[in-house]
């Protein structure tokens, strides 16, 4: 008799372990379901994207952007509530990563915050401008990491590997070593809506799939492209003192006021990570490009190649994460650097600093 | 009519035989069908090759080692690490499944066999893979089992597999998390209802051997029903698809050629690392399986079987073999240890793709994955953990090992793990033994270059005390030169006298005054070493 209570016991416990997971896992998908019914809070910036281009349910689209640029009438197949609500989603997640502008991040960015380490990354520093980025007549400007651009190009072989990387693994990418995260999985909302977007991005800039456009990607700056001085940190960190310390802090480590994100850590634990394609040591002319083309805010183009690449050879030097394949000891060496180096180099570095001094000290 | 009662006699022989031969088919059977999901899994997730690659192995790889080592316990195919690692090293060489990727994948396979090629012929390079200890493979075994287990968790839930490196428990958490909120509910329940199955049918004694098959139906059965009431394209659950174009032997050649030769070059540090992670497994596995089988095998001939068998299965289209600590652990749980058997789970599974691959075709993968998923729970045994825990030394290095398993990567745990337990037996040796009792200084253990500072500290402070010291060295069993140099040099000075009761020199010359012993009294020695002085106390004096 205990033998067979003994036998049923072993039954049943993992039964219903396997039960009660059951149970969870069906309560944990209606809840996804009811978010994914649920009606949309956009964010500010979401507001005025989605609105100029025209986004709203109905059985044809037409882009109100492709009109007034070209004159011509382009009827699209129309997005459903559903479709709506995703691109919506989607551009929010673009918007504001970290659910900083959300009542409850983790259900209204779909826990995108647990995919991220650290608390500044969001996929619009890069992506500027929600990944569509304009100048002030309205023309979109090359090499800015347009986001429709990049939908069109969905599936593209990796320039470094020669892999086949499906538009939801390159956004895995981000996550990885961007944001120095854990990738989602390929089928997760997070992606899936931030395709949508992406996808509407395309079709409102009449964008065509296959095709190659100037604003994908990186303008990148080779070493060829300058005098050929040779990239220098000391000139790095004299330009970064000057130009991009006031914001994004001594030893770029990001800058927060009361809660704000003034800017984001360009080294440290909240930074992207030395697999990122915008370490300089991993790939030189990304960081460079992007820092000449959208640096600093409202003096866009003002840097010299070389210096763009200087500032972004001193950045890289700069102690962060190790990357997610280099193992654990890479990964120890950094922390411990991450934690001794600023402390030691605000030791050593000399109390007078060229141009205006970071907003910390009291600004 | 002679004919007749031989063919009645046979017959009747064949039918007394019977329970045996069912036993033996039924093992082949299941190792079969445990066998395939692991193939499929193994080539196309984790090397980038088609999955024929894999099941290949599973057949060609399974049938050498059977037939080339001697062992009843061993069973080879396709391995989770040397899969893992082939895609690792090709990643930078060549876009995953495509013919020059494939090619690579041949000759780095060619490679690695002709280096444990090297590993027979050399016999010390074979005997250092002995340093690897059982709390060692026991670690490794129960990381393999979680990680196994792990590995499976998204393919369970019907979600896509995330293929690039990251930390396995990080990833388990988070396919865990994704499972319970977007996975594909037919596929978890699918997986749900092939566990529950082998949970019941295993409490059945008859049954036991049969449990997995019994699972794998009972989820194929639901899936089709699934199938036939929802219908594939809304139930969307994987299964494992057309296998129509494997034959008995599809031949290949390694790629080696001008063009390819940077490359080929390039993967050669690879090969060496794929042709030890294959042997250090198939050495541990062997090993740790044969014990508890109760049997031995020279780990050299496992050496040779593997070699040659690598040397071979590049030229049959098929990936590496090596151990698998998995599959080895269910022979032995069914019981049935056989080189017949396991050879014939090889034949059947051919039997099986050749004909039957409609049926195998409509098998789900998550019945596959939750069968991985047992096998990996059934891989962490208490018992045999528990020995390891009950002495701290062993205990460490077993958590190394399990951990490193976890952390790092197998070839990571093998390496911490032999490490740590040859830096405990080294430091075991390099503390010698020593007591000072009256004028005799008794050594036990080594007298060698990493023992003599110990010793040489507490002679000095015995010729400070004593006057004729005596230094009983009667129960050191190795004296290397330096020790000889040490002891020469001692001699030299006459500062010391030695005894050595292996030259027969007489004992009571030198017992300290005022202790009684008859010589030869057995009993009163025993006595002795019983009170064996503790190491701590060499303070006392």
């Amino acid at each position: 008799m205990p033998k067979l209570a003994g036998k049923l016991a072993k039954i049943a416990l993992p039964v219903l372990a396997l039960g009660g997971l059951y149970l969870l896992a069906i309560h944990k998908h209606e809840q996804r379901e009811d978010i994914r019914n649920a009606s949309v809070e956009l964010t500010p910036g979401c507001t005025a994207k989605l609105s100029r281009y025209g986004l709203v349910p109905g059985k044809e689209y037409e882009s109100p952007y492709v009109l007034q640029r070209t004159g011509t009438h382009i009827a699209l197949r129309g997005y459903s509530d559903e479709d709506v609500r995703a691109i919506q989603r989607g551009c929010n997640i673009v918007d504001d990563t970290q659910g900083r502008l959300a009542q409850d991040p983790d259900l209204e960015r779909w826990n995108a915050k647990r995919f991220i380490r650290g608390s500044h990354a969001n996929c619009h520093h890069c992506h500027r401008d929600l990944g569509d980025k304009q100048d002030a007549a309205g023309n979109r400007m090359k090499g800015t990491l347009h986001l429709g651009a990049s939908w069109v190009m969905a599936d593209m072989y990796d320039r470094f590997t020669g892999l086949l990387l499906p538009y939801e693994l390159r956004q895995m990418q981000c996550y990885i070593n961007a944001s120095n995260g854990y990738k989602p999985n390929i089928a997760d909302d997070v992606i899936r809506d931030v395709t949508a977007y992406t996808r509407f991005l395309s079709a409102a800039l009449d964008m065509r799939i296959g095709n190659h456009y100037e604003e994908q990607g990186i303008d990148e700056i080779a070493a060829s492209a300058t005098l050929k001085q040779g990239d220098d940190y000391i000139r790095g960190e004299a330009l970064f003192k000057q130009k991009c310390q006031h914001c994004h802090g001594r030893q770029a480590i990001g800058q927060e006021v009361n809660g704000h994100l003034v800017a984001p850590a360009l080294a440290g634990p909240n930074a992207w990570n030395m697999q990122s394609r915008n370490n300089f040591y991993f790939v030189s002319t990304v960081l460079a490009g992007f820092i000449c083309r959208n640096m600093p805010p409202g003096q866009e183009n003002t840097l010299s190649n070389q210096e763009c690449r200087d500032i972004g050879y001193y950045i890289s030097n700069l102690p962060r994460p190790a990357g997610d394949r280099q193992g654990p000891l890479v990964a120890l060496q950094q922390q411990l650097l991450m934690t001794v180096m600023p402390p030691l180099l605000r030791l050593t570095e000399s109390s007078k600093t060229p141009g205006q001094p970071p907003l910390e000290n009291g600004e | 009519m002679k004919a007749l009662a031989l063919a009645l006699k046979s017959h009747a022989l064949l039918w007394r035989q019977w329970p045996k031969i069912y036993g033996h088919l039924a093992v082949g059977l299941t190792l079969a069908l445990v066998t395939l999901p692991q193939a499929v899994a193994f080539s196309v997730t984790l090397a980038g090759v088609p999955p024929h690659f894999g099941i290949y192995a599973a057949i060609w790889g399974v049938l050498f080692c059977a037939m080339l080592n001697p062992s009843p316990v061993f069973h080879g195919g396709p391995n989770t690490a040397m899969s893992a690692a082939i895609g690792v090293i090709l990643l930078p060489t060549a876009p995953p499944f495509g013919a020059e990727y494939m090619g690579l994948a041949l000759t780095l396979g060619l490679m690695a066999g002709l280096i444990q090629l090297l590993f027979y012929l050399i016999r010390p390079l074979g005997r250092m893979l002995d340093l690897i200890s059982e709390p060692v493979i026991n670690g490794m075994i129960c990381g393999i089992g979680l990680f196994l287990i792990f590995r499976s968790l998204t393919t369970f839930g019907g979600l896509p597999l995330n293929t690039e490196v990251e930390w396995p428990l990080w990833i388990a958490w988070h396919s865990f998390l994704a499972i319970l909120e977007i996975g594909n509910l037919h596929a978890v329940e699918i997986g749900l209802i092939t566990l529950a199955t082998c949970v019941i049918v295993q409490q059945f004694d008859r049954l036991r051997n049969w449990a997995i098959l019994f699972g794998i139906a009972a989820g194929t059965l639901y899936s089709q029903y699934l199938s036939a009431t929802l219908g594939l394209q809304n139930t969307l659950v994987e299964q494992i698809g057309n296998l129509s174009s494997i034959h008995v032997i599809s031949p290949s050649l390694p790629l080696f050629n001008q063009d390819a030769l940077p490359d080929v070059v390039a993967i050669v540090p690879g090969a060496v690392t794929l042709a030890l992670l294959g042997l250090f497994q198939t050495v541990a596995a062997m090993r740790r399986m044969s014990r508890k089988a109760g049997e031995f095998t020279d780990s050299r001939k496992a050496i040779f079987s593997d070699a040659v068998s690598n040397c071979l299965l590049p030229f049959l289209s098929s990936l590496p073999t090596c151990a698998s600590f998995n599959r080895m652990w269910l022979v032995h749980k069914l019981g049935i240890h056989s080189r017949i058997t396991i050879a014939s789970s090889a034949v059947l599974l051919l039997l099986l793709v050749l004909f039957l691959a409609n049926v195998i075709a409509i098998i789900p993968m998550p019945a596959m994955a939750a069968v991985i998923m047992l096998l990996g729970a059934n891989m962490l045994n208490w018992e045999d953990i528990k020995p390891h825990l009950q002495n701290r030394r062993e205990a460490v290095v077993f958590m190394a090992s399990f951990l490193s398993v976890l952390f790092l990567d197998l070839f990571s745990a093998v390496l911490v793990g032999s490490i740590l337990a040859i830096a405990y037996s080294k430091w075991e040796q390099v503390n010698p033994n020593i007591s000072l009792r009256g004028n005799v200084l008794k050594i036990r253990g080594n007298i060698y270059y990493g023992s003599l500072p110990v010793i040489e500290s507490i002679y000095h402070d015995a010729i400070d005390r004593v006057d004729d010291l005596i230094i009983d060295f009667s129960e050191c069993y190795y004296i290397d030169p330096e020790g000889i140099r040490w002891l020469a040099a001692a001699k030299a000075g006459q500062t010391a006298a030695f005894v050595d009761r292996r030259s027969e020199q007489h004992r009571r010359a030198v017992e300290p005054a005022g202790t009684t012993t008859r010589r030869g009294d057995e009993s009163l020695r025993k006595n002795q070493r019983r009170r064996r002085p503790d190491r701590r106390r060499r303070s006392d004096f």
